[in-house]
């Protein structure tokens, strides 16, 4: 895994070389506030705003399902609620331009800074790896799992919580399983991350997959994992019983069940009109979000070179 | 509340979906039911219209539905839709009719491809209700029946003869309206 992040680092470092070079012509006018600069950049360098745009692109409505998993309402007939599910998406929208929350999946790296009134400074930052996301709506929420002291912590966050003060995304990737919770069970190596970590730039417009096979701890296990049929796991190890009894429970057919798919899923017809109600508004935010974070790594970027010089 | 699954894109139904699956009594559970609904799938394919108890009727007619447009969706080169269609159809040469009779039939159709009408319960009758199901566009004469002598009943006859003294009394206005 560490070894992993390691070589993921320096591909980041690589690519973003160039962008350094161009970087450098700014300096001439040094004298300029650190922002200004910034803004002369983004208004000079074309080819600099180009690279930028390969390196960040916003989500087209094809893949917003991906990206924006919350805006679908449960398919659940029963909890189905047109003004409702309307009204949550207007809040969703309105709470998204105050904060900027940034597009993640299980597996991803992610720093959330809390208010909380006990404390010091009344904010707490917590980094860790998404286990889980889970709810629609405005009760979305996310599951963050990370180490700390030599014992595993996992905190729960509701995605649209006014607690929140920000959310980054330190590493955008996926992992090859929709839930990642046997890292509860895993050697505590596998969800140790460091809180001082860093946002890593993003490479290429579709969102890598990390296929690392993880090890589980022997038994005793908090759920029957050779039950669940997980791809993210390295091969299982239970005695001739259980195997038994997960072959007895196995339920092949249930893939060819197509009104279950159907009934666990919104139609392509209603995504697509669910998502043409938001698409100005979540593009706009998108545009805005990719302008920060340009500056973002250009500020870094040059207060690297600073350091260095 | 749970979050809906997306990793597969499915098109909408054009009937009204119940919200629960039936159990379909049997002895296996949930597998046998699939292999209960995998047979009458395949008569309706084969036969395009049949006979049988409502609840089953209508619970394969959502399974009917969703090969129908999964076909649709992908085409005979997608190697998932092929696998389904191996699975739920069970005589081999009915899938070659459903990708190339059934798909260019519905190729533009804007309804539902499937129909499902009461059927009667024909004395001395079980306790279960009858339905038939049948594939849109196919070569039997319709089930619904219009009486051909609709027009001869009285009150139709009445109606129309009233509904032509009104055109007659408006044309008369109209034409004594008319300034040269």
């Amino acid at each position: 895994m560490t070894m992993v992040s390691r070589l993921w680092c320096r591909k980041a470092r690589q690519n973003l070389a160039f962008a350094k070079v161009l970087g450098k012509e700014p300096k001439t006018f040094s004298t300029l506030v650190q922002l200004k600069t910034d803004e002369a950049t983004d208004n000079n360098n074309d080819s600099q705003a180009q690279t930028n745009d390969e390196l960040i692109k916003s989500p087209s409505l094809g893949n917003y399902r991906l990206v924006y998993p919350e805006f679908l309402p449960d398919p659940n007939p029963l909890y189905r609620n047109s003004i409702r599910e309307k009204l949550e998406r207007m809040d969703m929208l309105n709470r998204r331009s105050v904060l900027s929350i940034p597009e993640f999946y299980v597996g991803s790296i992610l720093a959330v800074t809390y208010s909380d009134p006990h404390a010091v400074g009344k904010i707490n930052k917590f980094v860790g790896i998404c286990i889980l996301r889970e709810g629609c709506g405005l009760r979305s929420s996310f599951l963050l799992r990370n180490v700390v002291n030599g014992e595993g912590v996992e905190v729960r966050y509701d995605l649209y919580d006014p607690a929140i003060q920000n959310i980054d995304c330190l590493r955008l990737e996926k992992r090859l399983d929709d839930e990642l919770l046997y890292l509860r069970d895993a050697p505590l190596e596998y969800s140790t991350f460091p809180f001082d970590m860093e946002i890593e730039a993003k490479i290429s417009e579709s969102v890598p997959v990390n296929d690392i096979k993880i090890p589980l701890n022997p038994l005793p296990w908090s759920q029957r994992w050779e039950r669940l049929n997980l791809k993210g796991v390295k091969e299982i190890v239970v005695n001739e019983r259980r195997q038994k009894k997960a072959a007895a429970l196995a339920k092949p057919w249930e893939k060819y069940d197509l009104m279950k798919t159907y009934r666990e899923t919104i139609p392509e017809e209603e995504q697509n009109e669910i998502f043409s109600d938001v698409y100005t508004k979540l593009n706009e935010l998108e545009i805005q979000k990719n302008i920060l974070k340009r500056k973002y790594m250009l500020q870094r970027q040059n207060s690297s070179k600073t350091r260095t010089s | 509340m749970n979050q809906a699954k997306i990793e597969k894109l499915v098109s909408r139904l054009r009937y009204n979906v119940g919200s629960k699956p039936r159990k379909l009594k049997n002895v296996d559970g949930p597998e046998g039911r699939l292999r209960k609904i995998k047979k009458t799938l395949t008569a309706v394919i084969k036969y395009e219209r049949i006979e049988l108890n409502y609840a089953r009727a209508d619970e394969t007619r959502g399974y009917v539905e969703r090969l129908i447009s999964e076909a649709l969706r992908h085409g005979p080169e997608h190697g998932e839709t092929m696998e389904l269609a191996n699975f739920w159809i069970k005589e081999k040469q009915l899938v070659h009719k459903l990708f190339k009779v059934l798909v260019p039939r519905y190729q533009n159709y804007t309804t539902s491809f499937t129909k499902l009408h009461n059927a009667p319960c024909i004395y001395p009758g079980y306790a279960y209700k009858r339905a038939i199901l049948e594939l849109k566009g196919n070569i039997y004469p319709t089930v619904e029946q219009s009486n051909p002598h609709q027009h001869n009943l009285l009150h139709n006859i009445l109606l129309d003869a009233a509904r032509k003294e009104y055109r007659m009394e408006k044309y008369k206005e109209i034409a004594a309206n008319m300034n040269f």
